[in-house]
């Protein structure tokens, strides 16, 4: 009997929920809601409005991002912050304070030609062969007069520029989409196709967990997670305040880097 | 025919300069523009709040703010109210304006150079140009529209997006602002816009 009343509990409740839920408001309904009649001169400035939006809707459109894993990404985006916040953005204060900026900048050269070869790649596999040579010039002289890459003598005097390829822009450059964005952890925003390109790029990287590859500079896991988070913290000191001036901007935290991200991804495909 | 041709030939010419008028006049108006807000960032007797004040004062007739606000709220804005309209668009100012102070605070030195003009109609001309420092250079591209009538205080051609590295300062803020009052409604969205300032 106390099994059927309690039963009986469950459906009520359930059944008030429910006619609670009916009385919540549809936000596009909450706008209706407000609506007076108009006047002669609203109705004048609406017309007006129209044509603007109809002359700007080329610049305007944004499609809606396929974004299945919104709430995964909501509560990774907030951990990612609060790890940068209080762990990494300290850290690199710090280290920016104990550490002369120039050696800051030749450790960043120094990273910057070692991950010569994934460049090089990507510049081959999308064709552009002219930036691909300018990269092997950059390697050559930055390896050499550049004494290992710590001094960037290939854009100071050479005037070679940079030329940032990775293999989620090679497939981007040949048509595939990024998929669902995937916020990861600690690296921050990213999408299907981007993650599954960290892999490839690893491949040709020195920085590396697998010990058959011969060249790489690191061996095992330890080693890697050490040396990339050195060299994140490195260059983050010489960039500082930089996440703290984007995140101004931001409404909501998670579909702002969402959005910025995506957008400067479709830039760096396009170029 | 041959004056006809002729005719054709001048107007066609007669255009052509017209379009090339309208850039070079909008580059030389935007270099002077930089060249005084780089004069005030240079002058040390000016506290930080002031020079502010000063660099938003220069920029303020170059953009068009209320379209901005108005295309950036996009459908949404034609269900408001006009005071609703209007506190938004308040806002929405004094938002920018506070963005870009931030912005000037952590300039140290970097020059601006046009790289490309770019005309898609009569009426719209693109600025893309590099902020150079010397590590790497951002590519800033500064969208100027001309509207039908001049507004009063304002320049003849007016910003109306500014795409940092492929991140336009529209796009970002409209899917921001959707989502929000997907959620929120117009009064939430206000309320927020008035705690994030």
């Amino acid at each position: 009997m106390r099994f059927i009343g309690f039963i009986f509990f469950i459906f009520i409740a359930f059944y008030f929920q429910g006619c609670s839920a009916k009385n919540t408001l549809h936000p596009s309904e909450m706008f209706n809601q407000q609506e007076e009649p108009l006047s002669s001169d609203e109705i004048e400035s609406n017309l007006e409005d129209e044509e603007l939006f109809e002359e700007f809707a080329d610049e305007t459109d944004i499609e809606e991002i396929y974004d299945p894993f919104m709430r995964y990404n909501e509560v990774m985006t907030t951990f990612n912050d609060v790890v940068f916040e209080n762990f990494f953005n300290p850290l690199a204060k710090g280290y920016k304070y104990v550490i002369h900026q120039e050696i800051r900048e030749s450790v960043n050269n120094f990273f910057h030609n070692i991950l010569f070869l994934p460049r090089f790649a990507n510049n081959i596999l999308q064709a552009k062969f002219k930036n691909a040579t300018e990269e092997t010039g950059r390697f050559v002289i930055n390896s050499t007069i550049g004494v290992l890459g710590l001094f960037d003598v290939a854009k100071s005097q050479f005037n070679l520029e940079k030329h940032e390829e990775d293999f989620g822009q090679t497939l981007g450059f040949y048509g595939v989409g990024s998929g669902p964005h995937i916020v990861l952890p600690i690296l921050g925003p990213s999408n299907l196709r981007d993650m599954l390109s960290l892999f490839p790029d690893a491949l040709l990287s020195p920085i590396n967990y697998d010990k058959s590859v011969c060249y790489t500079i690191t061996d095992t896991w330890p080693e890697y997670i050490a040396v990339s988070a050195y060299n994140e913290i490195n260059s983050l000191s010489l960039n500082l305040g930089e996440y703290e001036k984007l995140k101004k901007d931001a409404i909501t935290l998670y579909p702002f880097l969402r959005d910025v991200y995506e957008q400067h991804r479709v830039k760096q495909i396009e170029e | 025919m041959l004056k006809r041709l002729l005719l054709i030939c001048t107007v066609l010419l007669f255009t052509q300069n017209l379009a090339a008028n309208d850039q070079t006049d909008l580059k030389n108006h935007f270099l002077k523009m930089i060249d005084e807000v780089t004069l005030i960032i240079g002058d040390n007797s000016l506290n930080k709040s002031i020079r502010n004040k000063k660099i938003i004062d220069v920029l303020t007739p170059t953009f068009d703010f209320e379209l901005m606000a108005k295309l950036s709220l996009g459908k949404s804005w034609k269900k408001l109210n006009s005071q609703d309209k209007q506190q938004f668009v308040e806002l929405y100012v004094k938002r920018m304006e506070k963005s870009y102070s931030s912005k000037i605070d952590v300039y140290s030195g970097e020059k601006v150079e046009i790289k490309k003009i770019e005309q898609a109609k009569r009426n719209r001309i693109a600025l893309v140009t590099d902020l150079i420092s010397n590590d790497e250079n951002l590519e800033i591209v500064y969208k100027f529209h001309k509207p039908k009538e001049k507004i009063k205080g304002k320049d003849k051609w007016l910003i109306y997006d500014v795409e940092i590295l492929g991140v336009s300062i529209l796009k970002t803020d409209k899917a921001q602002f959707r989502e929000y009052l997907k959620e929120h409604g117009i009064s939430g969205l206000l309320t927020k816009l008035e705690q994030t300032l």
